[in-house]
């Protein structure tokens, strides 16, 4: 009933980062996720969250037709991709 | 005050209300679901309810508080979200700090709205008109949180009016209401229209011969007092009405607990037990994140023969730690009727005073329970909550889902670990 699929794996982020910008400074612009290369074309919001004391900034983006979330650790420095919606 | 005393004065309370804010928190995060009806719930199961609903779905008849499968019926294609507190929590502070930008006095109600007390900010606001700042906040809201975001402001007299103003034009709305459209507001309205008045109250005005807010308006204070509402209540409606304030004063705390709507089915065993057990380590907590003790506690269960059932007791010394409320419930849980399998269950601790933790015991064995809690909460705030807990509570941890908290914004750390 869940339409989202689960992922949870690491994945290569390249992101861009902004001088001054009300929403995000940091901006994921494309991902390598099982060999495919996925650019994002819109940033649905950032927002933050811990796991215990670590910090964790929570990425929901889009690349124009599927919706995904991916999660940066700020201790580990590691990208996941947590889950995704669309047809993949 | 004679009966048709308006109160004249300038409106300088802002209210200000998200709209959907779950439901649109999601489509903002997630492009693929706007202009689409959807929902957000606490944990997805089939008996699930809808906690908030997008603004399409409501237009096709969703409503807050209908069932998933009730909701598939009008639209198979409704889609339903598990809710995301930090993302939630996110907006709040973010709306928040935008309102702080123009005020001092600012009071956030709930998680999805505030109000904004504009007294002595002139100076400030350069003068301007509070409906020129509530377009610039509606814009701000776009530009720093998020495109997809709307709000309704309402601007009145007093924080009530500020409130209806706010509902007047939903969605995106933005309205004032004092002295001058007042009357022309109550004459478009029912008495259920206005915050505050539900079925139970719209009876009793009823029962006097009071039919719609224009004769609520036209009512003596004292017949509210006397004969409708029986108590203080009715001279606040009095004056509410007009627009004075009355409702400026912070509430009591009166009650702590949790409850919830079971994912199992039956009546005894150690998964019942686990989940009682987890909600009493909750209820616990939030004592203490509080800074209260309590001297009573009811459990309550809600049985799938439709009946319900609840046992309180109220004790000599007061209790806080995690051990004591779930001894104390355990006790009285152990008499609940076992006819029927149980659906839903709750603990709440009243009677609550100001803690004394503080103070040490005479007695070892009451300062050691109070050091293994104080230990036992330091090490989750750094860690993570339920790091650590009783064995029992963990299993209930991984089945019961931290709600929203939709009246306050007490406990939002607490959701957040």
């Amino acid at each position: 009933m869940n339409p989202y699929q689960e992922i949870n794996e690491r994945v290569a982020v390249v992101a861009t980062y902004r001088v001054a910008d009300s929403i995000s400074l940091c901006y994921p612009a494309k991902m390598r996720w099982r060999s495919r290369d996925i650019s994002f074309v819109e940033l649905g919001l950032r927002h933050p969250t811990t796991k215990g004391n670590r910090m964790i900034h929570v990425f929901d983006v889009s690349d124009g037709v599927n919706d995904y979330r991916l999660e940066f650790d700020a201790e580990a420095l590691t990208w996941t991709l947590v889950s995704l919606r669309g047809d993949m | 005050m004679p009966s048709e005393a308006l109160n004249h004065s300038m409106p300088h309370i802002m209210h200000i209300d998200l709209n959907s804010a779950f439901a649109m928190a999601e489509q903002q995060a997630r492009p693929s679901l706007r202009n689409r009806p959807i929902g957000v719930t606490n944990r997805i199961s089939k008996r699930c309810c809808v906690i908030a609903a997008s603004y399409e779905a409501k237009a096709i008849g969703i409503k807050v508080g209908m069932r998933l499968d009730e909701a598939r019926l009008i639209d198979p294609g409704f889609i339903i979200l598990e809710s995301d507190p930090p993302k939630y929590h996110h907006m709040y502070r973010h709306l928040a700090r935008i309102m702080q930008s123009y005020s001092p006095v600012v009071e956030m109600k709930s998680i999805d709205e505030g109000i904004i007390d504009f007294t002595g900010t002139d100076e400030h606001n350069r003068h301007r008109p509070l409906e020129d700042i509530g377009y610039e906040i509606k814009q701000r809201v776009q530009s720093e949180i998020g495109g997809w975001m709307r709000v309704n402001i309402g601007i009145g007299p007093n924080r009530f009016l500020a409130k209806q103003a706010a509902s007047w034009h939903k969605p995106d709305g933005l309205d004032t209401l004092d002295s001058r459209n007042l009357l022309e507001y109550y004459r478009q309205i029912k008495l259920t229209d206005l915050f505050g008045i539900a079925s139970h109250y719209e009876a009793r005005l009823k029962a006097v011969g009071i039919y719609t807010p224009l004769q609520f308006l036209a009512a003596d204070a004292d017949m509210l007092r006397r004969r409708v509402f029986k108590s203080v209540v009715g001279e606040d409606w009095y004056k509410r009405l007009r627009g004075y304030e009355v409702d400026d004063q912070p509430g009591k705390l009166g009650t702590v607990g949790r409850q919830f709507v079971l994912d199992i089915v039956g009546n005894d065993g150690p998964a019942l037990l686990s989940r009682l057990h987890y909600l009493c380590e909750t209820t616990a907590r939030k004592l203490r994140y509080r800074g209260v003790d309590a001297r009573g506690i009811l459990v309550w269960a809600q049985l799938q023969s439709g009946e319900s059932w609840y046992q309180r007791r109220m004790y000599k010394t007061t209790f806080y730690t995690n051990d004591e409320v779930y001894r104390r419930a355990l006790e009285l849980f152990e008499q609940r009727p076992k006819t029927s399998p149980v659906t839903a269950i709750g603990v709440t601790c009243y009677q609550l005073t100001p803690s004394q933790k503080s103070q040490v015991s005479l007695f070892e064995s009451v300062n050691r329970q109070a050091w293994l809690s104080q230990a036992i909460d330091e090490i989750n705030e750094r860690y993570g909550l339920f790091m650590v807990a009783s064995a029992n509570a963990l299993a209930g941890h991984t089945h019961v889902k931290q709600k929203i908290p939709f009246g306050g914004t007490e406990y939002f750390k607490l959701l957040l670990g």
